[in-house]
């Protein structure tokens, strides 16, 4: 399929994640998207999901922790000054679930996204916004080459005899990544003026021709925007 | 007529008070092929920037004289302005790739500068193919070892079809042979087609017997500026290093002691399951050095990771003994602390002093307040290298570690190796002078791995 449609699709799915009303819908629409990045490459789906999943999970563990609904009360704690008294109830955990079974569905659509399409042709099929998508994709590219550059630093570390250990020993290398990365956009942006990037009169590669599933999967998404609106 | 002019050219980036380059003036013909040679930090690749428009429009900095290219006044034109008519290879492909695919990365300079949609995908391949690498436009660009994606790199610029082509250190990650092609298709390029080619290199011997003029920078001067013929005269008065093939560097231990590492039969593949090492064998013993050498994607760093126990092979037997440390090709992953000296002492426990002492001997005194991120290339080069030595290993190992060294230090480096003869060393290297001159013996990674011993 071509990556325009398949990125409409997953974008579909995403919207009627945030539109649905009803936690089962919502955790239906995750799961789905979840076998769809499961098919992946175990070494590139894992900081996706990774992210998708701990972030989720981080939401519904905090929510009921920072709300204030009324419900059956399964656990009562201290009282924290400006918080007030800590309390879990079933209508705190409820949306709690459901709001984490919303993000992990959004964040799974990109993960997805940034798994499955390939972003060149995703550029190529731009008709408009062109330098606007390529720094979306170049952005989707950071994931994987962040992950190569920690990759990098820790052989480096163990090259000298050093174990990154724990959560604090690579916590550590958060800093040198980052300015690494920028590092690595200035040299990117160099090489790409220097190609040209920004002239005037620019023109792109001829598309290859739609088949039959490309109009499917956009009439897909439209489908998957208004059900979710309507009756999810 | 040149094609190209600098008149009385001089710069400074924005965060430094002293030029890069100091009152250059230089023009380049039309079929000429001229190389710029210097030490590190001479400002060869600051001249290239300044034909190709970067400096001063993406640089910043303090620009006095004039650039014209093709006519055209740099200060007014930009690089995206002067694209097409000049094309740059820089000296890490990995920094220039904006895309997934080889295809879409090649096409992506003809897209710049208005190409027919048409024509795109035929010159692509044809860049491709003119070096060697057409079985390569379907692939993805992280699959490729570092020879074939500076092949791919250099198809971007060739598409472009430039009247002016400015090579920076081209041959930095390539095997010789590949070094020699690459060389040769720029010669042919201006013989045949008129191309102006300038072009930076720090192993000199081969570009000196195919260029017609000679650049020589030094601390941003023109110090010399001849033909070849001359060129070549010139250097073995004043800068010797940039001839000789590595020369003598001291006296050298003959016996060497236990062994430090033995790799028994070993074999290793990658997820794609491909054996990149396959059955191989090697014996390093201390106080001896063994330099690895073979094509682009033969196995050398694989082999040598193994060696330094990075990785575990998929079947055979690797005994070590003591300590190993591993160099790796890319000096940008020893910048992990915010002082040079804290960033060696991470191998010896925070122990500054040791790392001091590691930071005089690879010429580097004085420098343990530096931010690892403001040295130079050269200076992060010596850097990762403290950072290895400073442990004081049984077993060195040192993955490409002439990249982008000038000729002078390549014969330091050779001469601090050579002085220890408690260790055993093992350096990957395509630079083949530097093996000569540093190693006891030379072990070639031949395509069908099997070792070829020198």
């Amino acid at each position: 399929m071509r990556p325009a449609p398949a990125a409409a699709l997953l974008f579909g799915l995403a919207a009627a994640a945030l539109l649905a009303r009803h936690t089962v819908s919502v955790a239906a629409l995750a799961v789905v998207l979840l076998a769809v990045c499961l098919r992946a490459p175990v070494p590139r789906r894992w900081p996706y999901l990774i992210g998708a999943v701990g972030s989720a999970a981080a939401l519904f563990v905090l929510t009921p922790f920072v709300e204030r609904l009324p419900g059956t009360v399964f656990w009562s704690g201290p009282t924290i000054p400006v918080v007030g008294t800590l309390d879990v109830t079933s209508t705190e955990l409820s949306g709690a679930l459901f709001n984490a079974c919303r993000l992990a569905a959004v964040s799974l659509a990109f993960s997805a996204y940034a798994l499955w399409l390939d972003h060149d042709r995703l550029v190529q099929a731009a008709g408009f916004a062109r330098r606007f998508v390529l720094a979306v994709a170049l952005a989707t590219r950071l994931v994987p080459a962040l992950e190569r550059d920690a990759a990098g630093l820790v052989e480096a570390l163990r090259g000298r005899g050093v174990e990154p250990e724990g959560l604090r020993g690579r916590a550590r290398l958060l800093s040198p990544l980052l300015a690494g990365s920028l590092e690595r956009s200035l040299n990117l942006a160099e090489a790409m003026e220097a190609r040209g990037f920004g002239r005037a009169g620019a023109t792109r590669l001829p598309q290859p021709q739609w088949g039959l599933r490309e109009p499917v999967a956009l009439a897909g998404a439209t489908l998957a925007v208004v059900v979710g609106a309507l009756w999810l | 007529m040149a094609l190209a002019r600098a008149e009385n050219l001089s710069f400074a980036y924005p965060a430094s008070t002293a030029p890069a380059i100091r009152d250059v003036s230089a023009g380049l013909a039309p079929g000429q092929v001229t190389l710029v040679l210097g030490r590190s930090g001479s400002g060869k690749s600051t001249l290239l920037r300044a034909f190709a428009g970067l400096v001063p429009h993406f640089h910043g900095g303090r620009f006095s004289g004039r650039v014209e290219v093709a006519g055209l006044d740099t200060r007014r034109h930009g690089p995206a302005r002067l694209a097409g008519t000049v094309a740059t290879l820089f000296q890490d492909p990995e920094g220039q790739v904006v895309f997934t695919r080889v295809l879409n990365e090649v096409a992506f300079g003809l897209e710049n500068v208005g190409t027919p949609p048409q024509e795109i995908e035929a010159r692509a391949l044809e860049a491709l193919e003119s070096v060697g690498a057409e079985h390569l436009s379907g692939r993805l660009v992280t699959e490729l070892s570092g020879g074939e994606l500076q092949r791919v790199c250099l198809a971007a610029t060739l598409a472009l079809e430039p009247r002016l082509l400015l090579l920076d250190e081209p041959t930095s990650q390539l095997d010789p042979e590949a070094a020699e092609a690459l060389l040769e298709l720029a010669v042919r390029l201006a013989r045949d087609r008129g191309t102006t080619v300038l072009l930076s290199e720090q192993r000199p011997a081969l570009p000196l017997t195919l260029c017609d003029r000679v650049l020589f920078l030094e601390d941003g001067h023109l110090e010399f500026d001849g033909p070849v013929d001359q060129a070549r005269a010139w250097l073995e008065e004043h800068q010797s290093s940039f001839v000789s093939a590595g020369g003598d560097v001291g006296v050298h231990l003959r016996h060497f002691g236990e062994v430090a590492c033995r790799l028994d039969r070993v074999s290793y593949a990658y997820q794609d399951h491909l054996l990149v090492v396959d059955g191989a064998s090697l014996e390093l013993r201390r106080g001896e050095i063994v330099a690895l050498v073979g094509r682009n994607g033969s196995g050398k760093t694989t082999l040598a990771k193994i060696a330094a126990g990075l990785l575990e092979p998929l079947s055979g037997r690797v005994e070590r003994r003591g300590r190993a440390t591993y160099l790796s090709q890319d000096p940008g992953r020893y910048v992990l602390r915010e002082r040079a000296d804290e960033e060696v002492a991470v191998g010896v426990g925070g122990d500054l002093a040791a790392a001091s002492r590691t930071l005089a001997a690879v010429g580097l005194a004085g420098y343990e307040s530096r931010h690892p991120r403001d040295l130079s290339s050269g200076e992060r080069e010596r850097l990762a290298l403290a950072a290895v030595l400073a442990p004081d290993p049984d077993l060195l190992v040192l993955d490409e570690p002439t990249r982008g060294v000038d000729p002078e230090r390549k014969h330091e480096l050779a001469a601090l190796l050579k002085a220890n003869t408690e260790r055993a060393t093992l350096v990957v290297t395509h630079d083949r002078a530097f093996a000569r001159a540093v190693a006891d013996r030379i072990v070639s990674l031949a395509p069908d791995r099997e070792f070829v011993h020198a």
